[in-house]
Formats: C-alpha cells, sequence, structure tokens
C-alpha cells in the first residue's frame, strides 16, 4: 500500500518561493497500475518523485507498506529507493559506460553482490524485455526503444514493491511506444504495482486508475473504467 | 564489498575511457613524486657516500681527534697515548692529490703510521704477494704508494710501475707497491684513493711534522665518554675530539644549508600537482553529475559516491605514485653524479656514482602521493554530498556546487596574505622579537603569501577577462568573443588553472630573482676584490678542497722573478672550527692587497684594517659571521689553532660571500705565526704597466707548467669562471622549476580538456551553423593563452615579491646584508613568454579535439 497524506511541495528560487503541489492525499493498493497525467509544469512529476523518495516533500506524509518516506535519514531513504522502488525514466538514464547487462544489475551490485551471482537473474530480466541478444551492448549502441527496456529491466531487478515511471514513451517513436505499454500492462498482469506519469492518453489507457493533477491540485481520482464511460 | 563493485564497474570504466584526463592527472602526480624522491634519493646517496667514506676511513677507531684544516703538531699523539683508556692513537694524514695519467683524477692522499695502522683499518692484497702479513710493510721503502686495484685497472697501473702525483711541491713520482682488494679504505671515495707512508705524505703535502687526524682505539670495556672527558683535559682547547656519529652529522648539517631550497621547491611542485588533482576531481563532479543523480535515484548513499571519487583518484595515484617513485629513482640516477660533483667542489670532497635507496624513502614518496592525492580530492569529493537524484534527473543547468563561496575563498585569501605580512614585520623586528628572526618564520611567510595570492586567482582571472573584453576584444571581430564569455562561465574552475601556473611562474620568478640577486652580489663581490691581472692556482680557481692542492708560499718570490710581473700575492683559504661551526679562514697579505684590492666594508674602514691587521693578532669578519656569532668590532673572538685559542680583536665587518656560516681575514704574517702554514692556495699577480697579460701568463706557464699542475688565468677568465660555477651551483633549482612548469601545464590541459568536452553541444551548434574548425580551435587555443598569461603575470609580480622575501629570509641571514635584490627583469618577461608558450603547447591537444568535434553527435550529445 502507498498512501500520501497531506502532501505538499514547494521549491525555492533565490527568495521566491515557487508552490508545486498542495495537500495531496492519495492512497494506492499493491497491484494497481496507475495513471497520472495533467499538463505540463502541473506537477504530475513532482508527485512521482515524492512517492519514489527522489526527492522529500515540504510537509505531508508518505508511506510505501506503512515505511515513511518523510523525515527520515537520506541513507535510510536510499536504501528504500534501492530495494523497493523501481524506476523508469524519460530519457532512460542509463549509465554509458556500462553495458546492457551490466546497467540492469547495477542496483544490486550497489548492494556489494557480485554480477556474477546475479548474472542469470539479469539474464532472465533482460530476455523477458526481448533483448537476450543486446547483453553485452553499450546505451550508445541500442536504440531508443531497446534502451527503455534495459530500463525496465533495470526496474525490476530488486523485485520493487512499486514501478514508477515517469513519461517511459516520452522519448520514443510509436512503435517502440506500443512495446513498452504492453510490457508494462504484461507486468502489471503479473502483479507487479505500477504508476507512471504521462500526457499521453493512450499511455495512460494502459492503467486501471488515472490520477489528475491540475495546478499542483489534485484535480480528480477515477477507475479508468469510469473515466471512460 | 559494494564499494568494490564501484571500483569495477565504474571507477575503474572511467579510467578506461577517459584515458586523456587519466593519463594527465596521472603523468602529474608522477612527475610531483618523482621530483620529491629524486631529490630524497640524492642526497641520501651523497649522505651515504660521506658516512661511508668516513666508516671505511676511520676503521676500527672509536674517536677521533681533527684540529685546523692546516694541520697540528705530531707530537700530540704521545700525549693522547698516555691517557687511561686509550690503547692506541693512530696519526693520520688525509689530503688530496692528483694523479696524472692519461686523464687527471683527482685522489685522496692517505698518510699512516706503517707499523700501527692495521690496527685500525684493514688492507689486504692479493696476487703474487698475497702472502705479506702486513701490506703497508710495502710503504716502508721511500716513495711508495698502494693504490685499489679498482683504480689501477681503471687508469691501467701495475705494480712496481712509476706514477705521477700531484704535490704541495710540484709533480712527483711513486712507485705502486701493491693493489688493495675492495676492503677498507680502498673502497673509500669510490676507491680513488692512494695510501702512503704519513712521513712521506708530510713531505709531499706540506705538512712536516705536522698532521691531520688521530684516529683512536681503546681497550675493550672503556667508556668512550670518559675518555673523551680525559682527552679534552688533556689537549689544548679548539681541538675536536669526535665519534664517527659526530662527524656524520657535521656533515648533515653542511648538506642541509644547500637542499633546503631544492627541497622547497620539489614540494611547490607537489602543492602545483594538487592543484592539479583538485581541479581534474572537481571537474570529474560536474562533469558526472547526471551519473551520480542516476546512481543516488538508483540507491547509491552519499558515502559510497564519496568512496568512489576519492577511490578512483587514490587508484590513479597508486598507479602515478609507483610510476613516480620509479621515475624519480631514474632522475636520481641521472643527476647523483652532478650533485656529488657539485659539493665535491664547493663543501668536501665525495665520490658518489651510486645511488643508495632505502625502503622508508620509497615508502614516504609513495605515501605523499597518495595523501597528496587525497588532500586534493576532499573538498571536490565531498561536494558530491550536494548533488541529490532530483537535480541531475531534472537535467538542471550545472552550476559547480561549492564547498566554499567565492566570499569565504576571498576572505581566506585576504586573511593569508595579512599573515604573510605580518610574520614578515615580526621577523624583521630582530630588536623586539629575536625568536622570530629565523627561517621558519620566512617559510610561513612564503607559503602563506602563495596560499593566499592563489586563492585570489578567481577574482584576478575576472579582472584579466574584463580587460580583456574592453580592451582587446576590439581588436578581433568573431570568434574570439566567445574565449572570454567561455572563461567567465567556468571562472572558479579555470581559476585553479591559472593558480597553477601562477605557483609554477611565481616559484620561477622568486628562484630567478635570488639566483640572479646572488650572482650579481658576488660578481660584483668579485669585481671588488679580484683586482689582480693574473691568478695563479694549481686547481681549478674556484674549487674548495677536492681539486685545489696548495702551494708553497715561497713559489710567489719565484713568480715575482718573472720579466713583467710587478707582485705576486698569496692567498690561503682554509676551515676551522668556530663555536661549533666550520667557518673561512682568509689569508692575505693585507698590506700588499690592500694597496691595489679594496674590500668591501659593512663597518670599519680601509684605514683600520690597514693599521692594526699586518703583524697583530686582529681580525676582520664577514657579515654572516658577525650576524650568526653576534660579532661587532671592539669585540675579540677567540679563534683555534694548533697551538691552542688565541684572542683576536676584531676591527672591521666586510662584504664576504665565501660561506654561509661567515669568514675570519687574518693577515698571512699573523697566519703562518699562529698556524705554522706556509702554503697558498692561489697568488694574485700583478703585470707590471706596459706589459702584455697574455706574455706573462705564457711565462709563469713556461717556468713552473713542467713541474706542476697550473691554472693561469686572466682576470677576465677568472670571473667567468666565477659565473659559470654560479650557474652551476644552481642548476637542480632550474630542473626542478621545468618540472613544477610542466605539471602547470597539465592543469591547464584538464581545465581546457573539461571546457571542450563540457561545450560539445554548444560547438555543434556553432559548427552547424557555419564556424570553422579552425575557428574553433582558434578559440580554444586564445582560452589556454589567456589562462597562461594570467598565471604567468600574476605569478610573476609575486615572484618578484618572494625573491625578496627569501634573499632576505633564507640568505641575507648567512651572507649579509650587503646582498642587494636584484629584480630579475629579464626573467620576468621570459616567465610571461614561458607561461603564454607552455599555455599554447597545453591548448594544442583540447584546441584539437574541439575542432574535430562530430557535428551529429554533438548536437544529440546530452
Amino acid at each position: 500500500m502507498i498512501e500520501l497524506k497531506e502532501v505538499s511541495k514547494t521549491y525555492t528560487q533565490g527568495i521566491k518561493n515557487i508552490p508545486v503541489l498542495h495537500n495531496i492525499s492519495i492512497s494506492i493498493k499493491l497491484g494497481e497500475f496507475v495513471s497520472i497525467m495533467g499538463p505540463s509544469g502541473s506537477g504530475k512529476s513532482t508527485l512521482l518523485n515524492l512517492i519514489g523518495g527522489i526527492d522529500q516533500p515540504t510537509s505531508g506524509e508518505i508511506f510505501i507498506n506503512s515505511k515513511p518516506l518523510h523525515g527520515i535519514k537520506d541513507d535510510e531513504l536510499t536504501l528504500i529507493r534501492r530495494k523497493h522502488v523501481g524506476y523508469i525514466f524519460q530519457f532512460f538514464n542509463l549509465l554509458p559506460i556500462l553495458s546492457a547487462m551490466e546497467n540492469v544489475g547495477l542496483p544490486l551490485l550497489l548492494e556489494g553482490i557480485p554480477l556474477s551471482k546475479i548474472k542469470s537473474k539479469v539474464e532472465t530480466l533482460l530476455q523477458k524485455v526481448g533483448l537476450e541478444g543486446r547483453m553485452e551492448h553499450r546505451p550508445e549502441q541500442l536504440s531508443g526503444g531497446e534502451m527503455q527496456r534495459v530500463a525496465i529491466a533495470r526496474s525490476l531487478i530488486t523485485d520493487p514493491e512499486v514501478l514508477l515511471a515517469d513519461e517511459p514513451t516520452g522519448n520514443l517513436d510509436s512503435r517502440s511506444s506500443e512495446e513498452i505499454f504492453n510490457m508494462l500492462k504484461k507486468l502489471n498482469a503479473e502483479g507487479q504495482t505500477i504508476i507512471m506519469v504521462t500526457h499521453d492518453s493512450k499511455a495512460a489507457d494502459c492503467g486501471t486508475r488515472l490520477i489528475t493533477i491540475k495546478d499542483g491540485f489534485l484535480a480528480s481520482d477515477k477507475k479508468l473504467k469510469e473515466v471512460r464511460a | 564489498m559494494s564499494i568494490l563493485n564501484f571500483f569495477r564497474y565504474i571507477s575503474l570504466r572511467h579510467i578506461r575511457f577517459q584515458k586523456t584526463q587519466s593519463i594527465v592527472v596521472l603523468l602529474s602526480i608522477c612527475l610531483g613524486i618523482a621530483t620529491i624522491v629524486s631529490i630524497t634519493i640524492v642526497n641520501r646517496s651523497v649522505l651515504y657516500s660521506y658516512e661511508d667514506t668516513f666508516n671505511k676511513m676511520l676503521g676500527r677507531s672509536s674517536l677521533q681527534i681533527s684540529g685546523p684544516e692546516t694541520g697540528f703538531p705530531e707530537n700530540l699523539v704521545d700525549k693522547v697515548l698516555k691517557v687511561p683508556g686509550v690503547e692506541y692513537a693512530a696519526p693520520v694524514i688525509e689530503t688530496q692529490g692528483i694523479l696524472i695519467g692519461a686523464k687527471e683524477h683527482s685522489i685522496m692522499i692517505l698518510g699512516v703510521d706503517v707499523l700501527q695502522d692495521n690496527q685500525i683499518r684493514d688492507y689486504s692484497i692479493s696476487g703474487e704477494s698475497a702472502d705479506i702479513p702486513d701490506p703497508l710493510l710495502f710503504l716502508a721503502k721511500p716513495g711508495s704508494i698502494l693504490i685499489p686495484r679498482s683504480l689501477a685497472e681503471s687508469e691501467k697501473i701495475e705494480i712496481d710501475q712509476d706514477v705521477q702525483i700531484q704535490t704541495v711541491y710540484g709533480i712527483q713520482k711513486f712507485r705502486v707497491r701493491g693493489l688493495l682488494n675492495p676492503e677498507g679504505p680502498a673502497k673509500a671515495v669510490g676507491g680513488n684513493i692512494a695510501v702512503m707512508d704519513i712521513f712521506a705524505a708530510q713531505m709531499a703535502f706540506g705538512k712536516e711534522a705536522r698532521i691531520d687526524r688521530i684516529d683512536i682505539g681503546l681497550y675493550r670495556g672503556t667508556d668512550i665518554e670518559e675518555v673523551q672527558h680525559h682527552l679534552e683535559k688533556t689537549i689544548p682547547q679548539g681541538y675536536k675530539i669526535t665519534t664517527p656519529a659526530g662527524r656524520t652529522k657535521q656533515v648533515q648539517k653542511i648538506l642541509s644549508s644547500m637542499q633546503s631550497n631544492i627541497d622547497l621547491i620539489g614540494y611547490i611542485s607537489i602543492i602545483v600537482g594538487m592543484y592539479l588533482i583538485y581541479n581534474a576531481v572537481s571537474i570529474t563532479v560536474v562533469r558526472r553529475k547526471k551519473e551520480i543523480g542516476i546512481l543516488r535515484a538508483l540507491g547509491a548513499t552519499r558515502s559510497q559516491i564519496i568512496k568512489t571519487f576519492l577511490g578512483e583518484h587514490i587508484i590513479i595515484a597508486t598507479v602515478a605514485s609507483a610510476l613516480g617513485v620509479a621515475l624519480g629513482i631514474l632522475f636520481a640516477k641521472a643527476a647523483v653524479g652532478a650533485v656529488g660533483e657539485i659539493i665535491s667542489s664547493m663543501y668536501m670532497r665525495t665520490s658518489v656514482s651510486e645511488i643508495k635507496i632505502y625502503w622508508a624513502d620509497i615508502f614516504s614518496g609513495f605515501a605523499a602521493g597518495i595523501l597528496a592525492t587525497l588532500i586534493a580530492s576532499l573538498i571536490p569529493a565531498f561536494s558530491t554530498a550536494n548533488i541529490t537524484p532530483i537535480l541531475a534527473i531534472r537535467s538542471v543547468p550545472y552550476s559547480e556546487e561549492k564547498m566554499l563561496t567565492a566570499r569565504t575563498v576571498r576572505m581566506v585569501s585576504i586573511l593569508l596574505v595579512f599573515l604573510s605580512i605580518v610574520l614578515l614585520i615580526f621577523y624583521k623586528a630582530t630588536k623586539f622579537f629575536p625568536v622570530f628572526h629565523n627561517k621558519s618564520i620566512i617559510f610561513l611567510s612564503v607559503t602563506a603569501i602563495l596560499v593566499g595570492i592563489s586563492l585570489s586567482t578567481t577574482d584576478f582571472l575576472r579582472w584579466v577577462l574584463t580587460f580583456f573584453q574592453r580592451f582587446i576584444l576590439p581588436l578581433f571581430s568573431g570568434s574570439p568573443r566567445l574565449a572570454g564569455l567561455n572563461l567567465q562561465k567556468n571562472i572558479s574552475r579555470n581559476a585553479v588553472a591559472v593558480a597553477a601556473v601562477f605557483y609554477s611562474i611565481a616559484i620561477f620568478v622568486s628562484s630567478a630573482g635570488f639566483m640572479y640577486s646572488i650572482k650579481e652580489s658576488i660578481l660584483s663581490y668579485t669585481d671588488s676584490v679580484v683586482r689582480g691581472d693574473i691568478l695563479v692556482t694549481s686547481g681549478h680557481p674556484l674549487s674548495v678542497g677536492s681539486q685545489n692542492i696548495p702551494m708553497p708560499v715561497e713559489l710567489g718570490k719565484e713568480i715575482e722573478k718573472i720579466p713583467g710581473v710587478l707582485s705576486a700575492d698569496p692567498f690561503r683559504k682554509t676551515y676551522i672550527d668556530y663555536s661549533g661551526k666550520r667557518v673561512v679562514l682568509l689569508t692575505v697579505d693585507v698590506a700588499r692587497r690592500l694597496e691595489y684590492s679594496p674590500f668591501m666594508f659593512a663597518q670599519g674602514t680601509h684605514d683600520e684594517m690597514v693599521k692594526l691587521l699586518p703583524h697583530n693578532d686582529a681580525a676582520v669578519v664577514s657579515e654572516g659571521f658577525a650576524s650568526h656569532f653576534n660579532v661587532v668590532p671592539g669585540d675579540t673572538i677567540t679563534l683555534s689553532t694548533p697551538q691552542g685559542p688565541v684572542p683576536f680583536h676584531v676591527v672591521a665587518i666586510i662584504v664576504d660571500y665565501m660561506s654561509d656560516v661567515g669568514s675570519v681575514l687574518v693577515d698571512i704574517d699573523t697566519y703562518q705565526r699562529h698556524w705554522g702554514d706556509m702554503l697558498a692556495e692561489t697568488f694574485s699577480v700583478r703585470v707590471k704597466p706596459g706589459e702584455s697579460i697574455n706574455t706573462v701568463q705564457e711565462a709563469i706557464m713556461k717556468k713552473f707548467g713542467a713541474n706542476r699542475k697550473l691554472f693561469v688565468l686572466s682576470g677576465r677568465e677568472f670571473k667567468e669562471e666565477s659565473r659559470k660555477l654560479i650557474d652551476q651551483t644552481f642548476i637542480m633549482h632550474y630542473a626542478v622549476n621545468i618540472i613544477s612548469m610542466i605539471i602547470a601545464c597539465f592543469g591547464i590541459i584538464v581545465a581546457l580538456l573539461a571546457s571542450v568536452l563540457e561545450r560539445t553541444r554548444e560547438i555543434g551548434i556553432l559548427r552547424s551553423i557555419g564556424m570553422l574548425r579552425s575557428q574553433v580551435s582558434r578559440v580554444v587555443m586564445l582560452e589556454s593563452v589567456i589562462l597562461g598569461i594570467s598565471g604567468g603575470v600574476l605569478g610573476s609580480l609575486t615572484g618578484v615579491l618572494l625573491g625578496w622575501i627569501s634573499l632576505d629570509g633564507f640568505y641575507r641571514v648567512d651572507y649579509g646584508a650587503s646582498i642587494a635584490y636584484y629584480i630579475p627583469y629579464m626573467y620576468v618577461i621570459w616567465a610571461i613568454i614561458i607561461s603564454a608558450g607552455l599555455a599554447t603547447l597545453a591548448g594544442l591537444y583540447p584546441a584539437h579535439r574541439a575542432a574535430k568535434t562530430n557535428i551529429v553527435e554533438a548536437l544529440n550529445y546530452e
């Protein structure tokens, strides 16, 4: 269960305070596929970053399976990110110096586990995303779609409780986007909790629930079926 | 465990993929360490060579008695033998000769008592006469010597062959009676030694009835200190009773004054290297900010990131330090011979052909590299802790995370410069703060001013760029404008490159300033003191001992008989012990010499000197002596003579640069009376008006050249030799300076490479809209030159100031206040030209890289 209680976020730029999110309260059950939509600058990515522990709220509380993400030390938050959250970025954020296999294994390498011990798991994940022939390739040798698939495999390596995706197809062509959507749907069908930020309504259709953010406020929170009905 | 994964998958990859940067950082650490290690090894080797020579020469003796360099009466041996506990007392002559063969070869002459010396030193011979129990017995025949087998082989000398040796009384023949095996004294001074009977040595080297040393052996179980105490009571004051360890300490003292300056420059090159490492790590942090963000987002902790950055550079530092140590050994091997020669000609004879390596030196050099890297990496590595995942992921434009704000840096800079000034005031106010009048305060002041000004390089670069934009840019159009803007964009990082150049140039100009001042002062002193038309010596005219064999003072009278010679005045220079320090004792015929060759007076007058010195127990002292021993005219100083201590009335203080400890000058008549030494090193010959100097030179050579090896130089030639010797003395300084400049050059390369890489996209855009490769290249080159000249100008200005402080603190204290400071204008101009030139060279590679940027790839560069 992921729970946000009265979460607000304000950025400071010089002497100016810029409020981005206002009193957001959401509760997401395990196994859900939540799409977060909203116009540019509405605060949807900020919301995702707060859920993933990449950023800290100015006020309010965030829990993942009852573990608080607010008001804790940086190292504790880091370990939660490492072990309980998988992240898929719009620009993939793969390390150019590592091969596909090493990029996927990176969160476990951070744990101190040698690559030899996680090799089979990495190979399985890369097979799962259809990159069994590309394991030794470095990001520069992969297409955009392939890079994102490597990023998906990396996000799954720690068997996270929640998978966060920030515009995962925002930088891909339609064919690659389709492949990624199918992959995410399949993962959700296998029980993976997914929260995805998108501005694309077609992408949002992959989910089971749609949250809309507008000017930093929670505008709506409905089952997708209700929205499409 | 996880940190190992980090090293393996992140750090090592970066080292591999960023070869150029890694190599540049590696080379700079390597060069810095090589400099320090080579200096240490050379120092150690020279010291070891002295120690080794002493140990071999002193054999099993427990104590030595030494007196004035001129020797002391041999009857002192009998007194020593009567001291309880003394088993034997072996008299020794230890002097220099020149073996005249195909090549002239300076050798040590060891004159020993053939009947008892085997109790102290080991001699053995092999071959035909190996069954002779004591090889010294061969020396009983007059004119006999023993030489080491190695010397015989190198000079192709055989047993029973006559060899020629330059002695005080000219070239004499000696017969080689045996070849010594390489043990004991035969191994001293690299085997360049000849052993002869003490009587023969006394006769040949002008020490009749005198000896140089008594080596004492004690009965087993005797307390050395007790014997030492008895000896002090038995022998006259002014003699030195030392243990072998005591002599080593003396050498250490002598060498330390020469080497402290070279050490200083060596450490500065490490500081320059540290700046470079700091810059390289800072640049790495900025460049890898996105990567750090990703790693943090994926769960890497702050400490993991910090450790990774530190670890990466420690890996490089480990390799670099290992290479630096190896390179340092090579440098030392190349330099040790030259340094040994310089020390031999300046201080005392040694033969250092091999280097002596101690594990402790290797380890400390290695550790210095790691430690310097660790210190230099700390601030930038810790700045990674400020990088949050969100900053990287949101692709916020890069801004360098600073732990120190510009204001803090400026404050520290001002404080350090202020501290330096306060220290200087304390140092100068001798009357009020005598405790602060020492070299450590000057060292601190110099360091504070260097670090203080280096911290102001950001502001200085900003001014330079403003000047560039206002006054230089209008002369250009187009692309040069970009250079100023680019430098402005990352000003604090570029300022670190400027600081590296600043350090090198500041030290270069400062060294040049004090070396130039010393050289000019010595040359003007030489001009004033050396007024003879011709100088006659039997060794190199400027060498102290190893090459210069004195001549009988009577030779002067013989020279005066040559047609055209007006006068030939003797000059003798020896060393005496004064208050535990080795001071120079100068001797001239004061009345005659002062007729044509005035001394430079700091206190006192020419008339007083002429009136009071001849035939009297009066002396003049150098400024250095006066300052070291707090002596003023009117005081009485007690000098050790072979007859015991004699009080001398101080008449005046003169300018003299012969010794860093100080010198004392007495009239030759007084000298001969007290020291019983009838020798002279040099004759200053005046030629009658209208006579040709060349003709007289040739006539002197013709008359005496066959019988002795003579240097007959005109005054002009002598001054030229002086100039060469001074340049030779400072050669190590220049070598170390060049190394620190090369490291500074690497600093510019690192800064520019980072700048080019960061601007990949920008360069791509500029190229796509029509900027030529040559224009891109020119912008980068111009940036490099601006950085180089900024560092060069600031370094030169600071160097001029440092030169003055160094001269005052490191030299005036030793040599006297009369050394004038000459601003080295030509060196300043050269320093700026060199910094611009080196910067141009440093800019070549980054410019080439920038120019060949692929437009399509650059436009997609994230």
